[in-house]
């Protein structure tokens, strides 16, 4: 029963970095229709950034986080600056390409500084586990659950009840129309780009600790991330943030019940088998064509 | 690609690019025949392999516009083939190398199935997931695969019993087949199936438009580069005679990736070009070390924003700056018409977006030979029908037949090949393809002659080519467009576009032709040219469904008018009935009568 308790919070931790990731991925899509592939590169390098600071400061990983957030949104305006906005009048494929780019570059910019040996970042609080009686429960899993859960709800609100959200819908609506009615598309499509990369950052940190960081980590989350937008349906962020604590759960569960290698198997055949049979998502709507 | 927004159109017969292909490969020749050393003879077969899987991904990524993230799984599955046959079972090089073929083909024809059909990323990432299962395979198969650790002991190439040794013998049968590969490539490419696969990357409403099996181009891209991957694989693994799961990495990928780009990925000699330079970089940069990846990401980077067409597009600029016109043909006459004619019928035809009615239960019928114009206000659900008889919109309910074929069970591209071809009301018409071009290809799509299996047999280039040129040259003529025939479409006037959308329209040898405000924005002379040549099309007992808000230009055009109000037909009859119609001129509100 504890262990069932310890591994159910070890998933939804691990879920709610995905969804964090995954977060990220819905909004640059949505605001260009292109797909950024170097999403899993920035959680990576939020990772390092996160590891970086600590050795330079000697305060608790929470205390940190707003730090690499802001580094990170940088790092996201470069990538749009870089990767999409030369190529915003091309097809999506080409920035498929540029993106692929960036996540190489990023990838080996990592190995030359780091070299492969994980490193891993300061917890959020400490590591010391809560204990209630014979119940004792990752203070880790709890905060990084905690931290993602501000980030997504504060993301939320930040769409829902701003009229900079209000701004960065409708770009992702009808690029000409929010044009159109006097809305500064660029910007906004430049700042989703900021907010997908701070998300991936944060959950690079928060991961870093428990999982390590190294500068392959990037490779597998864009898939998990993926597979959690597809679960959730399209354009959709609480799918997403469903689909990618789906994964995180079944992620933890399968893995420690077989291996690692089975759960990433089945998660990718499972991927394959929802767009072949349901495209749209599960929960997702089918998605209208204009002539 | 694809990369490049407007893609320039494969030129014609001996070009550059031919030229350029066999510069190199003899250069190459010379090189290994002569200076090579035991090293550079290997490093050379290691890059023909390379050019050999640059070539098959030319086919999806570059004709048809898809990033497929397979082609590094697909390279890995024909190396372990080979490399599992041979070690384990010792079999041959006559059956190992067709199975090194065929078990990417198989694997790729699965996924494709369902997943070509799909828009960009889900076929990018669904490519990557197969990658991803895979390598996950290769790893954790150790027993077969040798894990992570590799397979050695893969024997060389022995065929019909002569055995090839390694050094220039191998080379030389690497390159033969890279040869070959080369050769199958400008075959299937080279026609107006090239073109074809242009036009469905750079605009796929108007690669439906002309009948184009766009699933179907797709499908057979994806094979051949599964195909040409298999190939390749299976030669490194004999050229090695050691296969590891790192060909199965990403990284492996994605070096194909930056060689196709910076080579080029719809010409030949891009495939080579960009193979050999990213091959022989890492010998020459040796103070790189391991940052090769890196050097390639930022080059892949540079080359997607500032070049988009490769080295050997910019080498193609350089040498050709601009393309031949090539000679109009002799016109060939056309017969306009129609051993299918038959009446459309459709009857209560529904569709909703959302809460919006488009179509409320609309019934219609088109009779061969008549003109009918539909007229209504903004959002009545003209455009709405239109798209739904030329199945660009499913409708919710409600029947359509084509004499007595039931069209609701076809897709666009089957409508526009049973004979119902349209123009729209934002044209769709590929800016960088001659407009003859355009039109022979809908005349070669007509002929069912587009495609890599016509291709192979040359029935879309040479002498079919000037056939279906001159045939569209003749369509030109008839709507008044012969003398711009070599003009890109981009290049002419917007004025000219319906004479342009008509002519593409015609090829099809239509039934019905539909068009959505052809007169828009044209001068009084130019719509009643305009009208000339449709009564004129009419006349061969083609029949036309015009949408229009030009009163003036219709109504003398027109053999009848449909009037749609809210997604219903609130009246129809000749022109002067209908505007005498109180419902109509209720639905024109704050309009006495309607302007004529």
């Amino acid at each position: 029963m504890v262990t069932v308790l310890q591994l159910a919070l070890n998933g939804l931790a691990l879920g709610a970095a995905y969804a964090l990731v995954a977060l990220g991925f819905v909004l640059v899509l949505n605001a260009t229709g292109a797909v950024n592939f170097a999403q899993g590169d920035l959680v990576m390098a939020g990772g390092y950034g996160a590891a970086v600071f600590a050795s330079l400061l000697a305060v608790p990983g929470l205390a940190l986080l707003p730090i690499v957030i802001a580094a990170m949104a940088l790092l996201g305006l470069a990538v749009a600056a870089l990767a999409y906005f030369p190529l915003m009048r091309r097809p999506a494929t080409a920035v498929f390409v540029s993106t692929i780019a960036i996540g190489l570059v990023l990838q080996n910019a990592a190995l030359a500084l780091f070299g492969p040996e994980p490193r891993a970042a300061p917890p959020v609080w400490n590591n010391d586990p809560l204990r209630w009686g014979e119940l004792a429960l990752s203070s880790q899993a709890l905060a990084v659950i905690a931290v993602a859960a501000v980030l997504v709800l504060g993301q939320g609100w930040l769409l829902a009840r701003t009229r900079l959200g209000r701004d960065l819908r409708a770009t992702a609506q009808d690029r000409e129309m929010a044009a159109a009615l006097g809305i500064r598309v660029n910007a906004m499509i430049a700042l989703s780009f900021m907010l997908a990369a701070a998300l991936a950052g944060a959950a690079g940190a928060l991961l870093a600790n428990q999982f390590f960081v190294t500068p392959t980590t990037g490779g597998a989350l864009i898939l998990k991330a993926y597979i959690a937008v597809v679960i959730g349906g399209w354009g959709s962020l609480a799918g997403a943030v469903v689909g990618a604590l789906l994964v995180g759960l079944f992620e933890t569960v399968v893995a420690a019940a077989v291996s690692y290698t089975a759960a990433s198997a089945l998660l990718y055949a499972a991927l394959l088998l929802i767009l072949l049979l349901r495209p749209q998502g599960l929960f997702g709507e089918a998605e209208g064509r204009r002539a | 690609m694809t990369l490049d927004a407007a893609p320039s159109s494969p030129r014609r017969g001996f070009g550059g690019d031919t030229i350029l292909t066999i510069v190199i490969l003899a250069g190459l020749g010379l090189y290994a025949g002569i200076f090579a050393s035991p090293y550079g003879l290997r490093v050379l077969t290691l890059a023909g392999c390379q050019a050999l899987l640059v070539l098959g991904y030319q086919f999806i990524f570059g004709h048809a516009g898809a990033l497929s993230l397979a082609q590094g799984a697909f390279f890995g599955l024909g190396a372990y083939t080979t490399a599992i046959l041979g070690a384990h079972y010792h079999w041959g090089f006559a059956v190992t190398f067709p199975l090194s073929i065929l078990v990417p083909l198989a694997i790729a024809g699965a996924v494709a199935v369902a997943t070509l059909r799909l828009a960009s990323h889900y076929f990018a990432l669904a490519t990557l997931g197969l990658a991803q299962v895979a390598l996950l395979v290769v790893v954790n198969a150790g027993d077969w695969t040798g894990g992570a650790l590799g397979l050695t002991g893969v024997p060389g190439i022995s065929l019909l019993g002569l055995t090839v040794s390694r050094g220039l013998p191998l080379t030389a049968v690497v390159w033969g087949v890279v040869a070959l590969g080369v050769w199958l490539a400008w075959r299937l490419t080279r026609g107006l199936t090239g073109i074809a696969y242009a036009v469905l990357r750079s605009d796929p409403l108007a690669a439906s438009a002309i009948g184009l099996a766009q699933s179907r181009l797709r499908f057979a891209a994806f094979l051949l580069s599964a195909g040409y991957a298999g190939a390749a694989g299976a030669l490194q693994a004999h050229t090695i005679g050691v296969v590891s799961s790192e060909t199965l990495e990403f990284s492996a990928m994605v070096t194909c990736l930056a060689m196709t780009v910076i080579g080029g990925s719809t010409r030949i000699p891009g495939a080579l070009i960009g193979a050999l330079l990213l091959t022989y970089l890492p010998e020459w940069l040796r103070f790189l070390e391991d940052r090769a990846l890196l050097a390639y990401g930022v080059a892949l980077l540079a080359m997607i924003i500032a070049a988009p067409e490769g080295i050997a597009g910019l080498i193609g600029r350089v040498l050709a700056p601009r393309p031949r016109a090539s000679r109009l043909p002799t016109p060939a006459s056309v017969p306009l018409q129609t051993a299918k004619s038959a009446p459309l019928e459709a009857r209560s035809l529904r569709k909703s977006f959302g809460g919006v009615v488009a179509l409320d239960g609309v019934d219609l019928v088109i009779e061969p030979g008549e003109i009918l114009g539909l007229i209504g206000p903004n959002g009545s659900g003209k455009t709405t029908l239109a798209n739904v008889i030329s199945g660009l919109v499913a409708p919710d309910g409600g029947v359509m037949r084509l004499g007595s074929r039931n069209l609701r069970t076809l897709s666009a591209e089957q409508i526009a090949r049973a004979g119902i071809a349209r123009g729209f009301q934002t044209p769709a018409l590929p800016p960088s393809l001659s407009v003859l071009e355009l039109v022979a290809l809908a005349r070669a799509s007509n002929a069912g002659t587009i495609g890599f299996l016509p291709s192979l047999r040359g029935r879309d280039a040479g002498r079919p080519r000037r056939r279906f040129e001159a045939e569209a040259l003749d369509l030109l003529v008839r709507v008044g467009l012969s003398t711009d025939a070599n003009e890109p479409c981009g290049a002419l006037p917007a004025r000219l576009a319906w004479r342009i959308e008509l002519a593409r329209a015609l090829a099809l040898d239509p039934v019905l032709v539909i068009l959505d405000e052809p007169a828009a924005g044209l001068g009084e002379g130019e719509q009643a040219q305009l009208g000339t040549v449709l009564r004129e099309i009419a006349s061969r007992g083609i029949a036309l469904l015009v949408i229009e808000h030009n009163m003036p230009f219709l109504i003398p055009t027109a053999s009848r008018i449909m009037v749609l109000d809210q997604g219903r037909v609130i009246s129809k009859g000749r022109p002067a009935e209908v505007l005498r119609d109180p419902a109509v001129i209720a639905a024109y509100l704050g309009l006495e009568t309607i302007p004529a």
